[in-house]
């Protein structure tokens, strides 16, 4: 009946480990331009932005992924019936939703976490709010951001996980697929498990090099503070 | 497209359901994997060799694969060794091994980032190393650990959600349910965050507030 797990069926894995560093690339890149868009608004001087983006960000951070997931996967059909999304397109929406979320509230630590009297000098020397965050916030802050940002890049290929639930071959899937290929689970996740691992890996060593090369303690392993309402 | 709440109603006693076995696991992988975390901590910080490089590998392992494959491998790869779990204990056992490799970094977090000169102070006056653990370490890294650890609770009650791809019948799972049987998709998914964001807000605020009443006497003076 079934046929014993062999390097055959790596290639099937392979590619959806492919597709997982696609999705991953594609809503990463979003996640983070929309992320820096709220974590600015969050700490505007606009009260409107800052609420806007503070509603946005804490109910991202109390929901599940997964819940996210379904919402748009399920939903999005039935809110807006004419438009059709592929399980790709809707797996890189409902991840860029989410990363957008926990990439703000790194910005807006890190923004925090340059000395108040950096943006006081910028106030003295007559600078407006764009060039005082261009020139003399985010330059600094940009360096706070970046470990942070490694381990919550790792957390975003660990999550896409989830988006096996939509049907989308990516490397969870994948191992599904080789499982009732084979009847072998423990090899066909053991590879998967190891697949995801290697990925994941490589993130955090590039993180430590990146910590070498510009003196940045990068931690990989630290996680934004939890959603505070 | 009209939005109508009131078919949800017939089932709001399983909602309220799958929210309590959400939170029964978290609980309880919360506290069997935050006491397993302190042996994989001293495991790993201890003087045997083969003992620390092994909890090492287990926390990297853990740490840099997915919940929902670790899930797997427990729900669907141990059958095959002989060993049949139901989907509840399958998330408990993987939700308990996947929290103690947390909770252990926040640990070992929590008790680098006590200064050093403290570990000196007390080696000066002359204290045993346990004496100095006790009496001058302890206290301030319990404080360094609170809040990391209350917000692993949070993010642990997040990821209970992955029970319901095995099948295991919580909050999620039954959102998914109440959505085939009603076809009020969008409806149910709402109620259904609202739910899991109540909680986590709720969570939230009696951390910070216990956190201020058990730590009032190191308020402004983080350590």
């Amino acid at each position: 009946m079934f046929r014993a797990f062999d390097w055959q069926d790596l290639i099937p894995l392979a590619k959806g480990a492919w597709l997982t560093i696609q999705l991953c690339a594609m809503s990463g890149i979003l996640g983070i331009i929309f992320g820096l868009i709220l974590g600015i608004a969050r700490t505007s001087p606009s009260r409107i932005a800052r609420w806007i983006s503070t509603i946005y960000i804490s109910c991202v951070r109390g929901i599940p992924i997964l819940v996210i997931i379904f919402f748009i996967f399920f939903g999005i059909p039935l809110l807006f019936p004419g438009l059709e999304l592929d399980k790709f397109a809707s797996a890189v929406i409902a991840l860029t939703c989410f990363a957008a979320a926990y990439v703000a509230e790194i910005v807006r630590g890190s923004i925090e976490a340059v000395p108040r009297g950096q943006s006081e000098a910028a106030d003295a020397l007559g600078l407006n709010y764009w060039a005082k965050l261009r020139y003399v916030v985010m330059p600094q802050a940009r360096k706070i951001m970046v470990p942070p940002g490694v381990g919550f890049i790792i957390g975003l290929v660990k999550d896409s996980s989830l988006v096996t639930v939509t049907g989308l071959v990516e490397l969870t899937h994948a191992g599904n697929i080789v499982t009732n290929l084979t009847g072998d689970p423990i090899m066909t996740f053991l590879t998967v498990a190891a697949m995801y691992f290697v990925i994941c890996y490589s993130i955090s060593l590039l993180g430590r090099l990146y910590e070498k090369r510009t003196g940045i303690q990068v931690d990989p392993l630290k996680l934004p503070e939890p959603a505070s309402v | 497209m009209a939005l109508y709440f009131g078919d949800l109603l017939p089932f709001s006693s399983l909602l309220l359901e799958g929210l309590w076995t959400a939170l029964y696991i978290t609980l309880v992988a919360m506290v069997a994997g935050s006491a397993l975390g302190v042996f994989l901590y001293l495991g790993k910080v201890g003087p045997g060799k083969a003992v620390s490089i092994f909890c090492s590998c287990y926390i990297e392992a853990i740490r840099n694969t997915p919940l929902l494959v670790q899930l797997y491998l427990i729900y669907f790869a141990l059958p095959a060794l002989g060993i049949n779990l139901e989907p509840i204990w399958a998330a408990v056992i993987g939700l308990t091994l996947n929290n103690a490799a947390y909770t252990a970094e926040i640990y070992r977090a929590g008790f680098e980032s006590v200064p050093h000169g403290l570990r000196e102070a007390g080696k000066a006056l002359g204290m045993k190393n346990a004496q100095i653990v006790r009496y001058i370490v302890l206290l301030p890294a319990t404080r360094n650990v609170f809040p990391a650890l209350t917000n692993q609770l949070i993010l642990l009650f997040l990821a209970s959600s992955i029970g319901s791809i095995i099948s295991l019948p919580e909050l999620t799972n039954a959102i998914m349910s109440v959505s085939n049987t009603t076809y009020r998709t969008i409806e149910v998914l709402a109620v259904g965050g609202l739910l899991y964001l109540g909680v986590s807000a709720l969570l939230s605020l009696a951390s910070k507030r216990a956190e201020t009443t058990l730590f009032r006497w190191a308020v402004g003076a983080r350590v």
